[in-house]
């Protein structure tokens, strides 16, 4: 491994890209399609007379929706501002590591999501491994962790996501 | 329809969730990813998945993340509100697998007002491990 590729990686975490704010308030029927594709019949996420009764009082989005709300647009496709996630994998592009896997993913749920809130998160890069040895090829084990907000500045949940950027080949 | 809970109380660590089982096909992991709003070819268009090195599409990550949320509450009931999920992604599953989803409670223990349990999961499919992690979730408790 080269020490000071690894120190050049290590640099440059920490970075914070802009904000992205998602398009659309949060909706029911965005909820229903995901709840019919997940076959997921919690009634506190398509049931109003059981949401209202509820310690919650209506609808609340399932928690595991928190990243669906802010992903970007199919069509037309969106200008995001350049964001230091990209630059961190176009430079371990530039280095050989073509690769890219999630790893790991956890997720914290802090407050409920309703119909009507507008989600908006930052991410960043957090940590970076060593080179190791994988069964894919040798790669750095990168970190970024998201922390998702409501319209009232309110953290609704946040992300860490682990994804494997490795080189091809033994 | 009433729906049942699963109380604090009656929890007991070391004790098992039910093994579900789903089959996943061509359907269930385009739906899953068009409904988490993730375009990414590799999980609806198969020619595309084989050029990337993968015999099919396969499931997202945010349609695991769903999948994970509905094993965990619907053994727990909607009572059962969701704090936090964490897994490890290895084997892809794709369209013909049964996936195999088992459970246990590693931890049972209370946070200020809150009763909450810590429950590992690993979802198996015929290629192996798809992923394997932990939940917490808060339960409602009886009395309080």
């Amino acid at each position: 491994m080269s020490i000071e590729f690894y120190e050049e990686l290590k640099a440059m975490v920490g970075e914070e890209g802009s904000r992205i704010v998602a398009v659309d308030d949060v909706c029911k029927p965005m909820i229903r399609h995901w709840c019919e594709a997940m076959q997921d019949g919690n009634p506190l996420y398509t049931d109003e007379e059981y949401a209202r009764k509820s310690k919650y009082g209506g609808i609340i989005a399932p928690p595991t929706m928190l990243l669906t709300w802010t992903m970007p647009p199919l069509w037309p496709p969106k200008e995001q501002p350049p964001h230091p996630f990209e630059k961190f994998l176009a430079r371990m592009d530039k280095a050989g590591f073509y690769g890219i896997l999630i790893t790991n993913v956890a997720q914290k749920y802090l407050r409920p999501v309703f119909p009507g809130d507008h989600i908006n998160f930052t991410y960043k890069v957090t940590d970076v491994s060593p080179e190791k040895q994988t069964g894919l090829g040798k790669g750095h084990f990168v970190t970024t962790t998201f922390i998702f907000n409501n319209q009232k500045g309110e953290t609704v949940g946040t992300q860490s996501l682990t994804v494997l950027k490795y080189r091809i080949g033994p | 329809m009433a729906w049942k809970s699963v109380y604090w109380e009656n929890v007991k660590e070391g004790q098992e969730l039910p093994t579900v089982t789903t089959d996943i096909t061509c359907t269930r992991v385009i739906t899953g990813a068009i409904a988490s709003r993730d375009f990414t070819p590799v999980h609806h268009d198969r020619d595309f998945a084989k050029m990337a090195g993968v015999k099919d599409i396969f499931l997202n990550n945010a349609t695991i993340c769903g999948f994970v949320g509905k094993y965990l509450t619907d053994w727990t009931g909607p009572e059962g509100e969701l704090k936090e999920i964490s897994f490890r992604i290895q084997t892809p599953c794709f369209p013909g697998d049964t996936m195999t989803m088992t459970g246990k409670v590693a931890k049972k223990y209370t946070e200020g007002d809150q009763h909450l349990v810590n429950v590992e999961y690993t979802f198996t499919v015929p290629g192996g491990r798809n992923c394997s992690g932990t939940g917490t979730i808060a339960l409602p408790a009886r009395g309080h």
